[in-house]
């Protein structure tokens, strides 16, 4: 374990004061989980379809995809590469709306609980101590910049 | 090609001049103040959402989406708008999985955080390899299109114009890091979009404003007819143009150097707004190669085909000329010259950003963690990061002037982005979200990715031409993108190697990435470096506080 910590010191410091496994369990950080998932899973496979959608018709339907539409020189093609830009500029600000109101407060809380769940192993008093004199500092500094 | 070059365009050097005298101050000021391991590859994490969106465009949108987009339009018509199309929709892979967390969990490059909870040896070298492969033919590519642009443009001869766009990319990065990397790149970024802009108002004025024009303008110049507004005169074959899609998307989010730049931001908001900005500017310029592409053969017609060049490269510049007055007047001249300008402030952006992931990749994973470690200084960390640059930059110089103009760079970029997409995203992104992955999944991915994208790309048409010369041995292969079936294979060699292993202290220190990763906690903290100099103590320190984990 010891040479394990040495050879880590280049990149990202760990931090074994902290409880990684119960903040990765507690309900805060499975909340945002969930909520973040039930966000990105379904945005990032809606994306690829209509994408790979519009890349599968250029491939095999050019005739499809040649076809003028509306006015003479529109192609359905040229269309459908419009409608990729607004998916992009659209499921770009939803994503940030998203993150900004619903999953920056989550990740704050959960990081709060994490801080002040304090270090694995110690006698379970010794953590409510720690919290209580640490969380309402840890708190305040958490407030998103 | 040699159209210019009959003598040197003085207005063109001029901007030319402006335009590095420019960058060459702003590189001054930086040099003065970039001291840390932290200013020289993130910019001290210093810069502003915008900034870094800025950035992020500048160091992205290569001369060859500018010049080389516009004249595959010209050249192919609706199939050139393809490109324009992937290298956009491929942020929202950057923005929907990887921006945030690589900007909470890494520190300088791609390894910081692929090696987080692996081993550090061989998943740093990993790291590094495919971050190598994807800069190196990257930036052999860019160098040899600088030399052969900046001949057409400006007509000075191949060689010089090779060792003038490594010197600069050389100065930039060895005197100013990162700060003024970024600044280049915004620079760049402005004058790109302002130049586009320029140009995009000035054709639709030729075609009488009604953009609808000139799609049938277009048409009409060209001898393909209605084929030219259809998709299948340039990607002949639907599964390339499929494998092609593949790599573009899911290869923006594995470039070490696009990666590279959300370090430079304070924290994870600033990361994800940095895409949007990045995207917004970006789509505006792709929607506009649709006026310089179909502008350029609705304006120039048929008879330009040859002076476009093989790639039609020219296509962009030449229209400039010709809605600036035409050749010989002092507007088409002008015009010209400051397409010539933006053409080599682009390149020069483009390399710089790729020369300092490179050298994140020598001095920091190779030198101080492999080498020393990590037991080294940072004042020596950021030595051996300047040597790497300069070194780097003077090998990429050399196998350019050597390899000339004839070297074949069309597949280069395109292999770039096949193993970023085949080696660099996979592992990541299951690093980031995939408890069971390990060391040996890591390295097993990167190798397999990054070896059977060069392979593929070596047995492709687009340089084994004739594949019955081999006596058909890969007459069952033809495809020139690989990402078709490299980018499977790098999955499954993620996958193969992780199942084979258990590797205990990777799955243990999950949970702590993951967090992490997610919550920004424990994220590292900037030194408060801006180019106008340090931000005051008390700003920084608060900063510091919202995510600093406090030591024992």
């Amino acid at each position: 374990m010891a040479t394990t910590e040495s050879r880590m010191a280049g990149g990202s410091d760990h931090h074994p004061e902290i409880d990684w496994q119960a903040a990765e369990r507690s309900p805060e950080f499975r909340e945002l989980i969930k909520r973040k998932r039930a966000f990105v899973v379904p945005a990032t496979i809606f994306f690829l379809a209509w994408y790979f959608g519009f890349i599968i018709l250029a491939g095999y339907a050019p005739d499809f995809m040649g076809r003028e539409f509306i006015t003479d020189g529109m192609t359905v093609g040229y269309a459908l590469a419009l409608t990729q830009f607004l998916m992009v500029w659209g499921l770009g600000w939803w994503y940030l709306r998203k993150a900004d109101r619903v999953f920056d407060p989550l990740a704050e809380r959960a990081a709060e609980v994490a801080l002040a769940a304090g270090t694995p192993g110690r006698a379970r008093d010794d953590r409510f101590k720690r919290g209580a004199a640490e969380a309402p500092a840890t708190t305040d500094e958490e407030a998103p910049r | 090609m040699t159209y210019f070059a009959a003598d040197v365009n003085e207005l063109a050097l001029g901007i030319f001049a402006i335009v590095v005298a420019i960058t060459l101050s702003v590189t001054y000021w930086a040099s003065k103040r970039v001291s840390t391991a932290t200013d020289f590859w993130a910019a001290g994490r210093g810069l502003t959402g915008v900034q870094n969106g800025f950035a992020i465009a500048g160091d992205y949108m290569s001369a060859a989406s500018f010049l080389g987009i516009a004249g595959l339009i010209f050249l192919f018509g609706f199939d050139g708008f393809l490109y324009s199309v992937g290298f956009l929709v491929a942020f929202l892979t950057v923005l929907f999985l990887l921006g945030e967390r690589m900007r909470n969990s890494g520190k300088y490059t791609i390894a910081d955080v692929l090696s987080f909870r692996m081993k550090q040896r061989p998943a740093r070298a990993a790291a590094a390899l495919g971050t190598l492969a994807v800069a190196g033919f990257y930036l052999i590519a860019q160098m040899v299109g600088a030399g052969v642009l900046i001949n057409a443009l400006v007509g000075i001869g191949f060689e010089l114009a090779v060792i003038i766009t490594g010197a600069f990319m050389i100065i930039y990065i060895v005197l100013g890091g990162m700060l003024a990397t970024s600044w280049v790149q915004i620079i760049k970024a402005i004058l790109l979009m302002s130049a586009t802009i320029v140009l995009t108002l000035f054709v639709l004025g030729e075609v009488g404003w009604n953009p609808i024009d000139l799609f049938t303008q277009a048409r009409a110049e060209s001898p393909e007819g209605d084929a030219y507004l259809k998709p299948g005169l340039f990607l002949a074959s639907p599964i390339d143009t499929v494998s092609l899609g593949i790599a573009l998307v899911l290869g923006t989010a594995g470039l070490p150097h696009i990666l590279m730049r959300f370090f430079t931001v304070p924290d994870a908001k600033a990361a994800r707004s940095s895409v949007m900005w990045a995207v917004a500017l970006i789509g505006a310029f792709y929607v506009m190669t649709t006026a310089l592409g179909f502008g350029a053969r609705a304006v120039l017609g048929e008879s330009a085909t040859e002076a476009v060049g093989t790639g039609g490269n020219l296509a962009a510049p030449l229209l400039a000329e010709e809605v600036g007055g035409g050749a010989g007047t002092f507007g088409g001249d002008l015009f010209l010259a400051i397409i010539a300008a933006v053409a080599f402030a682009t390149i020069l952006a483009v390399v710089a950003g790729l020369v300092i992931s490179a050298s994140g990749a020598v001095a920091h994973d190779v030198w101080s963690n492999i080498v020393r470690h990590g037991r080294d200084s940072e004042k020596e960390e950021v030595w051996v990061a300047k040597i790497a640059a300069f070194a780097i930059g003077a090998i990429a110089i050399g196998i350019a002037v050597i390899g000339g103009e004839g070297l074949n760079v069309s597949f280069m970029v395109g292999l770039a982005f096949a193993v970023a997409a085949s080696a660099i995203f996979p592992a990541l992104l299951l690093a980031l979200t995939w408890r069971r992955f390990n060391t040996s999944g890591a390295v097993t991915g990167v190798l397999v990715g990054t070896f059977t994208s060069i392979a593929l790309v070596i047995i492709s048409p687009t340089v084994w031409p004739g594949p019955d010369a081999e006596g058909g041995l890969f007459s069952w292969y033809d495809l020139a993108n690989p990402g078709i079936v490299s980018v499977p294979l790098g999955f499954i060699g993620c996958w193969l190697g992780t199942v084979l292993v258990r590797e205990e202290l990777a799955e243990r220190n999950f949970d702590e990435l993951y967090v992490r990763a997610e919550t920004g906690l424990g994220a590292e903290t900037g030194t408060g470096l801006t180019l106008t100099g340090r931000r005051d103590a008390p700003r920084t320190a608060a900063t510091a506080a919202s995510t600093t984990i406090p030591h024992p």
